[in-house]
């Protein structure tokens, strides 16, 4: 395989002897080729990197980065064990959390500020943009000894005989890349795993559509610090559901404070995405009107609009994890986390890529590469935060699939109403308006069997 | 107090603006096909491609032929999965082409 000028590598490291950095071969030159620059790749290729083992990191994009999108919030619980998270690219780190539920034009909110969160290492909640991140973060497995090439898809599998993975094809001139273990880590649109049945398609309703504008205020230099009432490193996370967030749809959206832009984006099913609901970019519009949310962007600039699919399927839709000759991380092994309350993917991204490099470098290093030679990977997966968050949480996605009017559209306006009523200032006594805001609810949620009916469902959720 | 409005008005750029913020190098040719040709005027009744697509990628024309606008595409992925029939080819565009996020 021939490239220009698009590798990086730090002391030749899987470089055949008698090859030069700008003629490379590195066809049969490396134990693992690792498909995608994100989170999980770049965690995997860490991970076997720091074991020794010669690997090679596949790109698509110009840099890494440059093809990755989400929210964003990064928790680094791991990431900060593989790597000095003092040096990244973070933005804020998340000081408050808010949840508010939107109708057409109230809101009903909670916002939790511990003081702990200020404190190093500030619960491991950090907004960052992708582009710097992940650009950092592979440079760090590159430190650690893996070669990075960048602007190279690959275009499907090689196997042998026996149907075991043994290299990728890539678009480029003799572009055949032979190499024991293959690591796909190629996001939710995962092209390369499909098209190797090491998946299948993922069906709409686990899927979820997303678009997200990064905005600047040119006008405002601390238009950020004073509508999220921020001081320092301090940044906040607003999370929105409802009607006025997202229409009919089964999602939420969100607002991230970066060090000097805004995050704003929504999230929703594209089983929904594909009926009634305005198209995703009106959705955004519709949410950035919200009298609550409005007054939050306005003035801003849309310096980047981005978009990206994201499976949700929870625990039942994870695919096989482990193969003859490769491994399936992040988000192509759809490990994503959305109960409503948890947001969560980038955490079980390095998760995933921290314990599949481990499995690969020990079967690397016995000569094998079968899938039960691999099989600490989903072992150790199994019996981490990762798959145990997935599996509590499995029965929340049916539960509120089936009372989604009432949770995203009765519930709030019910709970608006109520809270209108019971703060109502006129010639009533308190008493009358409590009682009315009572009865309001009861009505939405079936009295108090239906609200405990309620209760226990959804009792979990936070437990 | 005034009587000016209480929500304040958002400028929302227009789709083709936002898309304008996304750098991008044009592969040449499309990414994005149909498997069947015809299959879509035959056969499709919802035009999921369209709904779902956040960048107005997917169009039809007068007789429901799609007529696919690959330039603007961010790359998300959501037509392919939101097609029932599996009528969408999709690709990635070769050698670092498409988009390319500076943010993210």
């Amino acid at each position: 395989m021939t490239t220009d000028t698009t590798e990086q590598t730090d002391a030749g490291g899987g470089i055949a002897a008698d090859r030069t950095v700008s003629d490379p071969d590195y066809d049969d030159a490396f134990d693992a080729v690792v498909v995608g620059a994100g989170l999980a790749g770049s965690a995997a290729a860490l991970t076997m990197a720091s074991a020794s083992l010669d690997v090679l990191v596949v790109e698509r994009g110009t840099s890494p980065g440059a093809k990755n999108v989400f929210g964003g919030v990064l928790y680094t619980p791991t990431i900060r064990e593989l790597v000095d998270v003092e040096d990244a690219p973070l933005e804020r780190y998340v000081g408050e959390k808010r949840f508010g539920v939107l109708t057409e034009d109230d809101e009903t909110a909670v916002s939790i500020q511990p003081g702990a969160w200020r404190d190093d290492p500030h619960n491991d909640s950090y907004t960052v943009l992708r582009g710097d991140f992940d650009e950092w973060f592979a440079e760090q497995a590159v430190e650690a000894g893996a070669t990075l090439v960048t602007e190279t898809t690959v275009t499907g599998l090689l196997r042998d005989d026996d149907g075991t993975v043994v290299g990728v094809e890539t678009d480029r001139p003799d572009g055949t890349l032979r190499a024991p273990m293959v690591v796909l880590a190629e996001g939710g649109n995962s092209l390369v795993s499909e098209g190797a049945d090491l998946k299948e398609r993922p069906e709409r309703g686990d899927v979820a559509v997303a678009v997200k504008e990064v905005l600047e205020f040119p006008d405002a230099d601390d238009a950020i610090e004073q509508r999220f009432r921020l001081t320092g490193d301090g940044g906040a996370a607003y999370h929105y559901f409802g009607d006025g967030a997202v229409g009919d749809a089964f999602g939420g959206a969100f607002i991230y404070t970066n060090d000097d832009t805004l995050s704003v984006g929504l999230a929703y099913r594209i089983d929904d995405a594909v009926t009634t609901q305005p198209n995703p970019a009106e959705t955004l519009d519709h949410f950035k009107s919200h009298p609550a949310v409005a007054p939050l962007v306005r003035g801003g600039r849309t310096v980047e609009y981005a978009a990206k699919t994201i499976p949700e399927g929870g625990a039942e839709a994870v695919p096989d994890l482990v193969h003859d000759g490769a491994v399936v991380v992040g988000d192509a092994a759809g490990l994503v986390l959305n109960n409503g309350v948890h947001l969560e993917g980038t955490n079980m991204a390095v998760e995933s890529g921290y314990y599949a490099g481990l499995a690969v470098a020990d079967a690397v290093a016995s000569g094998r590469t079968k899938a039960h030679a691999l099989a600490d990977y989903p072992r150790s997966l199994e019996s981490s935060f990762v798959v145990k968050n997935l599996e509590h949480y499995e029965w929340l996605l049916n539960a509120v699939e089936d009372d989604r009017d009432l949770l995203f559209s009765e519930l709030p306006r019910a709970v608006a109403d109520a809270g209108a009523e019971y703060f109502r200032v006129d010639h009533a006594p308190k008493h009358d308006h409590a009682a009315n805001a009572k009865s309001r609810l009861f009505e939405t949620v079936g009295g108090w069997r239906g609200a405990a009916k309620l209760a226990w469902r959804y009792r979990k959720v936070i437990s | 107090m005034s009587n000016t409005p209480s929500t304040p008005d958002v400028e929302n750029a227009s789709l083709e603006d936002r898309l304008y913020t996304v750098k991008y190098e044009d592969p040449g040719e499309s990414h994005l096909d149909v498997q069947v040709v015809g299959f879509c005027v035959e056969r499709c009744t919802t035009d999921d491609c369209v709904d779902v697509c956040p960048a107005d990628v997917w169009r039809k024309d007068e007789d429901g032929e799609p007529v696919i606008a690959y330039e603007n595409c961010l790359e998300c992925g959501s037509c392919r999965f939101a097609c029932p029939y599996n009528n969408v080819v999709w690709e990635y565009p070769e050698n670092g082409s498409g988009v390319t996020y500076q943010y993210g």
